[in-house]
């Protein structure tokens, strides 16, 4: 048990180092420099120059490097030129933002999905099911800044309901997280009736039904105890993906979080911020999965954790 | 995930009986059967899917043919119109562009993006997950730590990142959402092969003294690839969502291609005023995205008729 957490641990942190590693390597290769967008466009040569001197962007590329792993290790990436703060600061003080989001989208994907997904699982092919199905069809296949766009004139700007950016209040967070939860929910949905349509066809749900065993508890105690791997592997993995930033939903709606922090530190070619949005994001996804792993042993008592990993 | 699912001891209870007067199966029983509704979902959702596909294919592709004003005639004494006021079906925008005529030129640039990045990803995930599933191996190994590593990327940021590097020219999105979506396709090929590899034919193909290429190629490929372009054909609606989401941000293909993402970003700003420039706009989106997503679902759901002699 504790040596598969401390390879689970190994893996996530190798992993977490090679992505820092390549971001470092993209954004040194792409165009524009940051001392430009530093200084503006009226700066001369030598202002220029002296900004590189004071980030130090005119050395080598390895000695930057170099020193760019020296300050992972300390947990210092140096200051934001952007915000003239420590950007790990920067990053730590917006991370709450969009960690409230996306706890609240996962919450409420997964009291909205499971249901609906076991709704349709029960009653498939039937009229009703063919109408809910197409529905959640259209729910995956609205683009989410038009969701949000739609939403946020419906509910903010006609019917002023809920403010229409940022997260001043509680009401501030109804909108985004319906944007997001809109797809999520149409995606999960379809998965818990597809796990569900196998389990209730399996054999072993034959057996019980022949034994007696109510319809509840074939669903949710028989069934749902089968789906709930799958099920709640796919709710982990999505939240995870939100830490790294609902960057446009974020964007869409002003929201003070890493998604809308990350597309300003691209454009201002800020490369302190963005090694410490990646850093830290990539961080949390990567203990996220390690929970989600941890837990599987209390969902299905049959998984053990060290084979499992050799398997 | 099972693509033919659990319905197929039923097919053949969903067979009309050869002598109804014989049988205890009735036509109402049979009408009821799991596997009749089934057919009955996917030939709907095949039949709505079309409908919505073709609403959008067929104007985007008759784009140059159409009666329509030119996607970039500005005429700032007409900006801001509301739907079906002077002929403009779908309004202008702010600098008195034809808003139709805008979605549907900008529908052939997104839509190329689209296509041309399914085909890519396609051809690189179909090729490395069945080299991945029948190699086995270091080849294998390799291919799935890849297919790993790219999951736990924050996969939009990456996007965005790579974008910035190469500049946003239509070659570099496209060569970008394929890279986002080969995983998928190269994942479903490798364990569909890895279950075709056990087969007696490949034995005995081997046996024939095939070389492995060969037998790749020319017999257990033939075998998957049906279902690998279903999935290929789910993966075109994601790209077009995947790239309007590129527009949307600013790193789409840059003007003068007026794409689905960037009309609509740009009409953001008068959504008080001018509802239509993002409302209809978006609607085009999904009634194409619906379409393909249900012709996808449909297709997979179809009953897969017997092959003589399979």
């Amino acid at each position: 048990m504790t040596k598969y957490i401390l390879k689970r641990l190994g893996q996530g942190l190798l992993t977490v180092f090679l992505t820092v590693s390549t971001v470092f390597i993209l954004i040194r290769l792409a165009p524009g420099d940051p001392a430009v967008s530093y200084a503006g466009p009226l700066a001369t040569t030598e202002q220029l120059a002296k900004v590189r001197e004071q980030f130090g962007l005119d050395r080598p590329l390895l000695e930057q490097y170099w020193i760019f792993l020296q300050q992972l290790f300390t947990g210092n990436l140096g200051t934001s030129y952007s915000f003239q703060a420590p950007a790990m600061q920067v990053v730590a003080e917006r991370m709450p933002y969009t960690l409230t989001l996306a706890t609240a989208s996962i919450l409420l994907t997964a009291v909205v999905a499971i249901p609906l997904g076991v709704w349709m699982a029960r009653r498939p092919d039937t009229n009703r099911e063919l109408g809910v199905n197409v529905l959640t069809i259209a729910g995956q296949s609205m683009p989410d800044f038009w969701t949000g766009i739609m939403l946020l004139t419906g509910f903010a700007v006609l019917i002023p309901l809920f403010p229409a950016s940022g997260f001043a209040t509680w009401g501030g967070l109804v909108l985004p997280t319906v944007t997001i939860a809109t797809l999520q929910i149409a995606l999960i949905s379809r998965m818990v009736r597809r796990e569900m349509t196998s389990n209730f066809a399996a054999p072993y749900l034959t057996v019980a039904r022949s034994r007696g065993v109510g319809s509840p508890a074939l669903t949710w105690r028989y069934a749902m105890g089968n789906s709930a791997i799958p099920v709640f592997t796919a709710l982990g993995t999505r939240f995870a993906a939100m830490l790294n930033g609902v960057v446009v939903v974020e964007v869409v709606f002003a929201w003070p979080g890493v998604g809308s922090l990350i597309v300003r530190a691209l454009e201002t070619r800020d490369y302190p911020l963005i090694q410490a949005t990646v850093l830290l994001t990539a961080l949390l996804a990567v203990a996220v999965q390690l929970v989600i792993d941890l837990a599987y042993p209390l969902l299905d008592p049959r998984v053990r954790l060290g084979k499992a990993a050799a398997a | 995930m099972s693509l033919s699912d659990t319905a197929t001891p039923a097919a053949s209870a969903a067979q009309p009986p050869r002598t109804p007067s014989a049988s205890a199966v009735t036509k109402e029983l049979v009408a009821k059967a799991g596997a009749t509704r089934r057919r009955n979902a996917a030939k709907w959702k095949l039949r709505i899917g079309a409908v919505c596909t073709l609403i959008v294919i067929i104007p985007i592709l008759l784009a140059q043919v159409l009666p329509l004003p030119d996607a970039n005639h500005q005429d700032l004494s007409a900006r801001r119109l509301a739907p079906l006021v002077d002929g403009h079906l779908f309004g202008t925008d702010q600098l008195g562009r034809d808003l139709l005529s805008r979605v549907l030129h900008g529908g052939q640039v997104s839509l190329t993006i689209g296509i041309l990045a399914v085909v890519v990803s396609g051809a690189i995930g179909i090729i490395l997950g069945a080299a991945a599933g029948y190699f086995g191996g270091w080849v294998d190994t390799v291919v799935s730590r890849v297919l790993e590593a790219q999951m736990s990327l924050p996969l939009l940021m990456m996007l965005l990142l790579v974008v910035a590097l190469f500049g946003p020219s239509i070659p570099v999105i496209t060569f970008v959402i394929a890279i986002a979506q080969w995983p998928e396709v190269a994942r479903l090929t490798r364990s569909m092969v890895l279950v075709e590899r056990e087969k007696p034919y490949v034995s005995a193909a081997r046996i024939l003294g095939l070389h492995r290429i060969q037998i790749l190629i020319q017999h257990i490929i033939p075998n998957v690839i049906k279902q690998a372009t279903l999935v290929v054909l789910l993966l075109l609606a994601q790209a077009v969502l995947l790239e309007s989401a590129l527009s949307f941000l600013g790193a789409g293909p840059q003007r003068p291609f007026a794409t689905w993402g960037r009309i609509i970003s740009d009409g953001q700003d008068y959504i008080t005023t001018s509802w239509w420039m993002v409302t209809l706009p978006g609607l085009v989106i999904v009634l194409m995205v619906v379409g393909v997503n249900l012709l996808g679902d449909g297709l997979r759901d179809r009953p897969r008729r017997k092959k003589k002699g399979a």
